[in-house]
């Protein structure tokens, strides 16, 4: 009788055990699914914010640039003159680098392309050393450049080369290095940008551009006068959308 | 019998002494994970601001700058939908409150370097609009605030309305170790 019932109660013990192990098992699968399911979600949303951040390819073809009186520089192809895509930098902006290194090529493209009218403003707003002066060395010797082509390979190396916030730089020799890597063979070249001729000029367009167009911070992009969204610059995609539906 | 018994003690388990702590834990998790969607949302889809926003405290060197502003977005909604289903809740709580500690050693330490930046939270690429002043008191105020709702989920997961419960994830940890106590698996 004893025996009987402790042999039922083992019997019913191991069937608990089975149950208990069974229910484990499936907690088990269940985890594992979860945990693959957000895997793959967070790779999806990875894999769309890498898209969302990817640069285009410069095609090679530029569309022609030129150094205007003013301190303005033009890259359009002969008569485009709309959408026009305005954008408001300072070499030594780091944010401005981040435009330039995200969306620069955009903004190449679509100009060789014909679909928009850039306009670079270079200038100057920092108030504080040493940013201000690199910014103001930097876009002195950039005023010292009449030729486009020229000051776009400048305009690029100046940002490959940005130096950090916190310290001096933009010198002189490295302009001027930088200049004769940009092709430029001006002879007065060098003494421009030793002596800094164009930082009053310069200093004068940068306020008067700050004013008139009451900007913010740098890096500011318009198209065709219109302040855009810095989700929208930053995102090569999007600023190429804005572009060419603006050009429609 | 038997089988009721053991109904009952499954249903003890998985119910929380405490009811209303456990609602608690519960407003923790909406509140920690509403701010943590919101911030990554805001972010995900520029990630070069994102990036922009990260190198803005120069804290970290180029290359880790560059993960920081992509990954940080994915974990942050990642991490706040597991908080608001309460999937895995203490693990990703834990998650979350490694976070805060972060922007917070971030804030305090842009503040402490006398930068002059905008945290870059809910998007932005880290500058402030001319003549806007930082905020790095409230911004720490903010994220320690969420800092407290984390430890809290840590300590008291997963309350009312979890996946964990609805899967059994929380039972499991209590059962898997016969061996253990409660105490023990507190300290898990």
């Amino acid at each position: 009788m004893s025996k009987r019932t402790s042999e039922a109660a083992r019997a019913r013990i191991a069937a608990q055990r089975e149950a208990l192990r069974k229910q484990e098992q499936r907690k088990r699968i269940t985890m594992i699914v979860t945990i693959a399911v957000i895997v793959v979600i967070a790779a999806a949303f990875t894999v769309w914010s890498v898209r969302q951040g990817a640069s285009e390819e410069a095609t090679g073809s530029v569309a022609p640039v030129t150094v205007e009186k003013d301190g303005t520089v033009v890259m359009a192809k002969a008569g485009v003159t709309k959408p026009v895509v305005d954008v408001f930098e300072d070499f030594q902006c780091p944010a401005c680098k981040q435009f330039e290194e995200t969306s620069g090529s955009t903004l190449k493209n679509l100009a060789a392309e014909g679909k928009a009218k850039v306009v670079y403003h270079p200038i100057t707003i920092f108030t504080e050393e040493p940013t201000k002066s690199n910014s103001l060395r930097a876009a002195s010797a950039a005023r010292c450049i009449t030729d486009g082509r020229q000051w776009l390979a400048f305009h690029d190396l100046l940002y490959k080369n940005q130096p950090s916030e916190t310290v001096s730089g933009f010198s002189a020799d490295e302009l001027i290095k930088w200049g004769k890597q940009a092709g430029v063979t001006a002879p007065d070249f060098e003494d421009c940008v030793r002596q800094q001729r164009n930082v009053a000029a310069h200093q004068q367009f940068s306020s008067q551009t700050m004013t008139a167009q009451k900007l913010q911070g740098t890096p500011t992009i318009k198209i065709d006068g219109k302040e855009i969204d810095t989700n929208v610059a930053f995102v090569p995609s999007s600023l190429r959308d804005a572009v060419e539906s603006a050009g429609k | 019998m038997v089988q009721l018994a053991s109904g009952a003690s499954v249903s003890e388990r998985l119910q929380p002494a405490k009811p209303v702590l456990s609602w608690v834990t519960t407003a923790a998790r909406v509140v920690l994970a509403g701010v943590l969607i919101v911030a990554g949302a805001l972010k995900i889809g520029a990630p070069a601001l994102s990036v922009q926003a990260v190198r803005a405290y120069q804290l970290l060197p180029d290359s880790v700058a560059q993960v920081v502003g992509y990954g940080l977005p994915v974990l942050e909604i990642i991490t706040g939908l597991l908080l608001l289903v309460g999937l895995f809740t203490r693990a990703v709580a834990v998650v979350g409150g490694v976070l805060m500690v972060a922007f917070v050693i971030g804030i305090a330490s842009a503040w402490a370097r006398g930068l002059r930046i905008d945290c870059g939270c809910f998007g932005g690429d880290g500058t402030l609009a001319a003549g806007q002043d930082p905020n790095y008191f409230w911004e720490l105020m903010r994220d320690l605030g969420l800092l407290i709702c984390a430890a809290w989920i840590v300590a008291r997961p997963a309350g009312r309305l979890s996946l964990d419960s609805a899967l059994g994830f929380t039972g499991e940890r209590e059962t898997a170790d016969k061996d253990g106590s409660d105490g023990e698996d507190d300290a898990a």
